[in-house]
């Protein structure tokens, strides 16, 4: 006989509401239904009343953490549908700031994992290494998490000299201090015995479900939204996807701290290739009646997808966005047939839920 | 062992928080801190109240009043870019705290 059990959408372990109805065989999980809709706030509506520049402060506020890529690929999905070609300089720019925005993202969800598994010490350390990131993007954009630095045509903001010796200087120091958590989520006994073989996703199911992001990777698939043609920048930055074949929650959490790596290298690559000009060029006119654009990007928690039409005014007639965890909330359930009742907040965990952008 | 190192060398330094309303660091030069209006130029010609995203500008041509809904304002600065009299600065000083909603500015005839 079974018990359901529900888990959320309030609880200790994990602040998003979304509630998983979970179906328990003694102490182990047979079954789970999740029901969202706990803090839907209609944004997809709500940008009827406003313009195209205008509806780019709403998307970013969709997500706290990722806020910087949604703007960013808003921004390209409508200069997609203008045809507006943006300075090399903006390019380069929004690549700096989206990178930092994933350091940070990472750096956070490593301290909530930790937290989540009873690490407590291990989350105060990863947070403490976050304060330099949101540091840096108080200094360069004027705001810690909501920096509204970008703009469709280009960026509002510039990097000075100062500024990008400070970032270079900040990642210098954090890589050390990285590499010191890298040694504590990977080889310490306590945390592999708690995370290894746990919620395994294999490779053929994680690509079948359509999971998206650090999940789909650390099941072995290679997918990334920036080795993408359409992204061609960070091929010139020399980027490589990282892939991890396990599919469990240990594979996952290394997916995260070697993304970190690679973030690094790619602002280091990217400063030092930053040319010099224009950060942005003036948008006039509005976009045409019927005209589609499909804009995706790689955001900390896997691949984000904006669908936009113009209806020849400056609104625009429709905005659709995918968000990575609604993607991801099919692999999770699949993940969770098999174990303990205990270990539920933790693979609820490595999926990086987001439950404010799933819902809009 | 890493574990082991970060905790032993926590020891030895400083607490990286900050006692906060005693010791508070100076605001960064680029920080959004408030919106400042200065009517002197001010034509009243409502770009900043147009340009706005969330509504936030009331701004009448007739009665020469600017007005701003602090509660509203996302400091977006979209309003300090767009005036085409360099009327509206955003300074790096935090805004003070208070129950008032609205910064209501009328020019005197």
């Amino acid at each position: 006989m079974t018990t359901v059990i529900p888990f959320g959408p309030q609880h200790p372990v994990l602040p998003e509401p979304v509630q998983l109805k979970l179906e328990l065989d003694n102490d182990v999980v047979v079954g789970a239904l999740p029901s969202l809709g706990y803090v839907h706030r209609g944004l997809e509506k709500f940008i009827d009343t406003k313009d195209y520049n205008q509806t780019l402060y709403i998307c970013e506020r969709i997500c706290g953490i990722c806020s910087a890529i949604h703007s960013i690929t808003y921004a390209r999905g409508v200069e997609q549908l203008m045809n507006v070609e943006i300075p090399e300089r903006a390019e380069y720019l929004r690549v700096i700031w989206s990178e930092l925005a994933r350091v940070q993202s990472h750096l956070l969800w490593l301290g909530l994992f930790a937290d989540g598994f009873g690490f407590e010490s291990l989350f105060m350390e990863c947070w403490k290494y976050r304060e330099a990131v949101m540091d840096i993007m108080e200094m360069t954009t004027g705001n810690r998490v909501i920096t509204s630095m970008c703009k469709v045509g280009g960026t509002t903001k510039d990097l000075s000299k100062e500024h990008i010796d400070i970032i270079l200087k900040a990642i210098d120091n954090l890589e050390p201090q990285v590499e010191n958590l890298e040694k504590v989520f990977v080889n310490n006994y306590t945390v592999k015995k708690r995370l290894v073989g746990l919620g395994v996703l294999s490779k053929q199911l994680a690509y079948d479900v359509g999971a998206v992001g650090p999940t789909l990777r650390g099941s072995g698939v290679h997918s990334d939204i920036r080795e993408s043609p359409s992204w061609s920048i960070y091929k010139d930055l020399n980027f490589k996807a990282v892939i991890e074949n396990d599919g469990d929650c240990y594979a996952r959490t290394k997916v995260r701290i070697y993304e970190l790596y690679e973030c690094f290298k790619l602002i280091r690559n990217a400063i030092s290739k930053l040319p010099a000009g224009e950060i942005s060029i003036p948008v006039k006119g509005s976009p045409a009646a019927g005209a589609e654009a499909i804009s995706r990007a790689e955001q900390p928690r896997g691949e984000v997808v904006y669908y936009v039409k113009g209806n020849g005014t400056k609104n625009l007639e429709r905005l659709k966005i995918r968000t990575p965890t609604f993607a991801n909330i099919p692999a999770l359930l699949q993940m969770l047939p098999g174990i303990k009742l205990a270990d539920v907040p933790v693979v609820v965990l490595t999926v990086d839920p987001c439950i404010s952008c799933t819902e809009r | 062992m890493g574990m082991l190192n970060l905790v032993l060398s926590n020891f030895s330094r400083k607490p990286p928080t900050r006692l906060y309303p005693f010791d508070i660091r100076a605001p960064y030069e680029n920080f959004r801190g408030r919106i400042i209006f200065s009517p002197e130029n001010c034509i009243y010609c409502g770009i900043c109240q147009k340009k706005c995203p969330p509504d936030a500008i009331t701004v009448t041509k007739d009665e020469k009043t600017w007005e701003l809904n602090v509660f509203r304002c996302i400091m977006c600065t979209e309003c300090v870019s767009s005036c085409p009299k360099e009327c509206i600065v955003i300074s790096n000083e935090r805004a003070k705290t208070g129950p008032k909603e609205y910064i209501k500015i009328v020019t005197p005839k």
